[in-house]
């Protein structure tokens, strides 16, 4: 029960939030996910048009303590993060790699605006 | 108009009295260290925290003891405990042979820059410190893609200069540095104490223990320092694991750093 407390005070249900950081390189949107004591097939990877959730298991299970008002102390067992993307993108052409811990996913964004011919002289 | 000036004032109060550049601001605490020309290094959080790791596995794996402590208001009100033991976080360390480490645990907020720098330098000076060398990063967009980073010095004087080509240390030829180490450099100038600053390639935002190698091998090459970095790159999941909520920190630090230095960047041109 006292577990089940401490685990909802903690981050996503228990899960482990891993460092991110989001470019925007203008056709596309490239997110990178630091997953250290994660292997290539533990990550689960799931986007939508306006949303990317990544999951992945780590290799071993990490105790975290940290002093605050109270004292906070769980073992981790995963990784899970989901972000709200910028602007809507084409899941069905994201690509991702995976080198060295750092997850690299690139989604190509839905081309919302096209160039209109004027005409007349 | 008159609630304006009153803002103003009210800004500048705060400025002055909370962030000036009063020293009493920043207290080093520390054990008499003197030694003969000590040679000071220096691993604040930074980008990649290329320098608290560097500084942290240094202290540990050649049994640097402990010496001292620098306390300030500027700091956020974080302690840490090590084996039970609560600890300042901005520490002193040195060995037998008068090498002095700086280690921060903390990010080191901006207004906390000039006062914590300008207070170092002063003690470098007390100390007659003969160099002074700092830990850092410089970010590449293509982190992901070098195995082997490189790493690159900038030195205050002709003479740092002259000691990082003696020990086949590129210099920087163009380019910025933010943050904590540059006004370190210009304070040792003012004050004739040779400083230089090791950057190795790195990511931005997340702990790379492979950049905090390659300016340990800098380092080795500029002070005949040996040390083995086998374990260091051994533990480099842990130490990314663990770094994590430091690096969070240190990333909001520099993004608010960032803001305050945008609009007065350099030209630059070559």
């Amino acid at each position: 029960m006292r577990d089940g407390i401490i685990d909802a005070m903690w981050n996503n249900d228990g899960y482990l939030e891993p460092l991110y950081e989001e470019e925007d390189r203008g056709g596309e949107i490239v997110i990178t996910f630091a997953l250290p004591y994660v292997d290539k097939k533990e990550i689960e990877v799931y986007a939508t048009k306006e949303t990317l959730e990544v999951m992945a298991s780590m290799r071993k299970s990490v105790c975290w303590e940290r002093w605050g008002i109270t004292q906070r102390k769980i073992t981790f067992k995963s990784f899970k993060k989901q972000i709200r993307l910028p602007e809507n993108v084409n899941p069905d052409g994201a690509t991702a790699e995976f080198k060295n811990g750092i997850l690299k996913i690139t989604l190509p964004k839905i081309k919302e605006k096209s160039s209109i011919k004027i005409s007349g002289k | 108009m008159e609630r304006i000036t009153k803002k103003m004032k009210d800004i500048y109060k705060y400025y002055t009295e909370d962030t000036g550049y009063t020293m009493e601001k920043i207290k080093i605490v520390e054990e008499g260290i003197q030694f003969e020309n000590p040679v000071v290094v220096q691993g604040l959080p930074d980008v990649g925290l290329v320098g608290t790791i560097a500084i942290s596995y240094l202290v540990g794996k050649l049994n640097f003891k402990e010496v001292g402590h620098i306390e300030s208001k500027l700091f956020p009100p974080i302690m840490v405990v090590h084996n039970g033991e609560l600890k300042n976080p901005v520490r002193i360390y040195s060995n037998e042979e008068g090498l002095i480490a700086i280690l921060s645990e903390v990010a080191i907020p901006p207004s906390a820059v000039y006062p914590l720098a300008e207070a170092l330098v002063e003690w470098f000076e007390e100390k007659d410190v003969s160099l002074s060398i700092s830990l850092t990063g410089f970010p590449v967009a293509n982190r992901l893609d070098i195995d082997d980073p490189s790493s690159i010095g900038v030195g205050n004087s002709k003479e740092a200069i002259s000691r990082l080509k003696e020990a086949e240390i590129d210099p920087m030829l163009e380019g910025f540095i933010v943050g904590m180490y540059p006004v370190m450099l210009e304070e040792c100038k003012k004050r004739g104490i040779i400083a230089i600053s090791l950057l190795a390639q790195c990511f931005p935002s997340y702990p790379d223990p492979e950049a905090a190698a390659a300016v340990i091998r800098s380092l080795q090459r500029l002070t005949k320092l040996d040390i083995d970095l086998n374990e260091l790159l051994e533990k480099g999941e842990e130490i990314k694991l663990k770094a994590r909520d430091l690096m969070r920190q240190t990333n909001a630090a520099i993004a608010e750093m960032q803001r305050n230095t945008e609009q007065s960047m350099p030209i630059m041109y070559g």
